[in-house]
């Protein structure tokens, strides 16, 4: 091949690389979106498609491309993201003092109206959890807390009545187990339910969840007694055989599904769960006999049942560096306008906003509504949530060798305590 | 061919940039981004704060977890090297014995893990071992040994086992496949010539053939090493780590501290730590391997 024709070669070469190029014309609009819920046909998932049709009937010009992970590859995704500037424009997120404060410092969350939102009826403090320096840069979707769902049918069968105490609970074990059942599910390979637990446990024996902030800003320990009876009571419980086997290895969908398939009678998590009466995933029995319960409290503790693990974690956010900044908080705006009502209609969660009852409302959306109702006093955030990243990982890691057994409740308050003292700066 | 294009500096120097900024953005760039960061505390966005060699120092002086995580990584490489690799043999050689025919069923078998997605090997090795609906503990009971049952992921004297299992069998495939067609290439002249001199069976194998398949063996142990320190997806989707640690091994270390804890600094010094060693491990192992006698 002499020269000349070894020149056309390579031009050719080139203009087929360049081609795709010269065709791609793109005067339409591509927003990113980014959330946690994989399942697009059943509750929410279902409710966030249904208002995307809605806002893109109305913007012809735009088009969305939606990544969906679960829960915790998601949030892992998303801090992939921001180290590499490819947020999302507008995503899932979250109002936690350990991740929302990072992205507002990192100037990644785009600043919204605080009057534009609080107009769409919001529960007093929800919008005021995603405030950082008397701005807004989340919008919440949920009212989070804590309760024990529960299988009635299984329940029945095991002879089991709903607990009124923490020693009830215990005492139920053996009644499932003789039947084959697995008492209650959750997700320990992420493990944060474990640690919200322990929050909740804490304040059965002690009668107060301030106690954990004090830990936190050094003002108590952790290894103060209450912390250590906290660690205890959930050590025992998994001692006990409360929890799946394979707890540490349960994933959120794995634990989730081993309740929905009816092969435990509880299930510990909260209440954004609202949706398992309507998922057309688990059977007709299950959706027929899902209810739920608080958190019971101990018989001599100093904590009630009314004693309220809650908090607004949920939120959406607009990138900062989005190109597309005011249609993404436009489409917020749409968003919150219809997800109270669909949300609720569908009863897949109980949302940040004001929403009306009715007599239709399914049992455990009723059943749910009125635990919420009936709350003396509430938590606020779970204390993993409280501080930095890294107090959150060994909250979560700490806790999965303390219902492993292999941390002690001393040694495992020990660890906390250090970890909490860094995170302090200490 | 004076006129050659190859002959102007131009051009030499035009078709060969691409392939040197490849190498510069993809390989170099990376590396020594990474150097740079280990060496500051930074949060993987937000301010950048330079801390010099503390977090290699508290990697060394001050973190078990690194060390439990490095000693699980050279115990599955042992393990690989010990277990996996003598037992790919010994079947790649019961294969090389079969005709043809009969032995490509087997090598497809044998093979089928590897060409498997890791995800669903490694869920499908976690739903066997679960405690709950598992396989493995219910063919335990069914054969009389439910004493032997156990949370097989969970339970602290079984995990790093069970997940050191998961990455052997779905390595497994690779090796035999390459001591598979390592043994093809031996001649049989050499080998008949072995025979008629009296050499059989083992002493054929001792002396003969593996010392002939030598760089074959050099080229899957130095791939062993090096997979078995990177060790990741199987370790990530089974048990991260859990319970205690036990099953930590030093990639997924590096990813947890740099995309779960935010320590992007600390994580990237890890990775810097992490590249030194297995390139370590690396020389020692083709040295080791080239002070054998090679075969005349």
């Amino acid at each position: 091949m002499n020269s000349r024709s070894l020149v056309r070669v390579l031009c050719f070469a080139l203009a087929l690389v360049l081609l795709p190029a010269l065709t791609w014309a793109a005067p339409k609009i591509v927003m990113r979106m980014g959330d946690n819920q994989t399942d697009r046909q059943n509750t929410w998932g279902a409710v966030i498609e249904q208002i995307n049709a809605e806002f893109l009937k109305d913007h012809p010009n735009v088009s969305f491309e939606t990544e969906s992970y679960p829960d915790q590859p998601y949030q892992e995704k998303i801090k992939l993201y921001a180290t590499s500037g490819q947020l999302p424009d507008v995503m899932k997120y979250w109002s936690l003092p350990s991740m929302l404060k990072p992205m507002v410092e990192a100037k990644l969350a785009a600043e919204l109206s605080y009057n534009d939102f609080k107009a769409l009826n919001f529960i007093p403090g929800s919008l005021e959890v995603n405030m950082i320096g008397g701005k807004l840069y989340g919008v919440p979707t949920n009212s989070d807390f804590w309760v024990i769902y529960y299988n009635k049918r299984l329940f029945k069968e095991a002879g089991v009545e709903v607990p009124a105490t923490i020693e009830d609970l215990l005492a139920s074990i053996p009644k499932f187990k003789a039947k084959g059942i697995v008492p209650m599910s959750t997700d320990g390979k992420d493990a944060w339910p474990l640690s919200i637990m322990f929050d909740n446990l804490t304040e059965r024996v002690n009668g107060d969840y301030g106690i954990i902030q004090k830990a936190l800003d050094r003002k108590a320990k952790f290894t103060d007694a209450p912390f250590v009876q906290g660690a205890k009571l959930l050590q025992d419980m998994a001692k006990a055989g409360l929890f799946q086997d394979d707890l540490l290895t349960s994933d959120y969908g794995a634990s989730r599904n081993l309740f929905g398939q009816e092969k435990a009678a509880m299930y510990l998590m909260g209440s954004w769960e609202m949706g398992l009466s309507s998922d057309q995933n688990f059977p007709q029995s299950f959706r027929d006999n899902v209810g739920a319960f608080k958190v019971p409290a101990l018989k001599s503790g100093k904590g009630t049942v009314n004693d309220q693990m809650a908090w607004f974690g949920g939120n959406y956010m607009v990138s900062a560096k989005s190109k597309y900044k005011d249609l993404g908080i436009e489409y917020l705006r749409y968003y919150f306008k219809r997800f109270p009502v669909l949300g609720w209609e569908k009863q897949i969660v109980v949302p940040a906003q004001k929403v009306t009852t009715s007599a239709k409302d399914t049992d455990l959306a009723k059943a749910l509504v009125a635990i919420l109702g009936g709350a003396r006093v509430t938590s606020g955030t779970p204390s993993l949530d409280r501080a930095n990243s890294a107090f959150k990982e060994d909250h979560q890691r700490l806790v999965k060798d303390l219902v492993a057994g292999v941390l002690t409740p001393e040694a495992f308050t020990k660890a906390l305590d250090d970890s909490a003292a860094t995170a302090a700066g200490m | 061919m004076s006129r050659s294009i190859f002959s102007r500096p131009g051009a030499i120097a035009a078709l060969v940039t691409p392939a040197i900024a490849v190498i510069l953005f993809a390989i170099v760039a990376p590396i020594a981004l990474s150097g740079y960061f280990s060496l500051t505390d930074w949060s993987g966005f937000g301010a950048v704060k330079f801390i010099g060699l503390a977090n290699f120092r508290k990697i060394i002086l001050a973190d078990p977890i690194f060390w439990r995580s490095l000693l699980n990584a050279l115990l599955l490489a042992v393990v690989t090297l010990a277990i996996q690799n003598p037992v790919a043999f010994f079947v790649a050689a019961v294969i090389r014995k079969l005709p043809s025919r009969s032995s490509r069923p087997f090598r497809t078998i044998f093979f089928v893990p590897a060409v498997l997605s890791l995800v669903i090997i490694t869920k499908l090795w976690v739903n066997i071992f679960s405690p709950t609906y598992g396989l493995l503990n219910k063919v335990l009971a069914g054969v009389g040994l439910k004493f032997l049952a156990s949370a097989w992921l969970t339970n602290v004297h079984t995990a790093l086992w069970s997940v050191i299992f998961i990455v052997i069998w779905q390595g497994f495939g690779w090796a035999l496949l390459f001591y598979f067609s390592g043994l093809m290439t031996v001649p049989r002249d050499i080998e008949e010539a072995a025979m008629i001199d009296g050499a059989s069976g083992l002493t054929l194998y001792g002396r003969i053939i593996i010392p002939y398949l030598l760089p074959v063996i050099q080229a899957v142990a130095v791939i062993g090493i090096i997979s078995c320190l990177k060790q990741m997806e199987i370790v990530y989707l089974s048990t991260n780590g859990a319970p205690g640690n036990t099953t930590q091994f030093i990639a997924n270390y590096v990813y947890l501290k740099a995309f779960a804890y935010s320590q992007y600094g600390y994580g990237n010094a890890l990775s810097v730590l992490f590249v030194v060693i297995a390139v370590a491990l690396t020389v020692i192992t083709q040295r080791t391997m080239r002070r054998l006698p090679e075969v005349e």
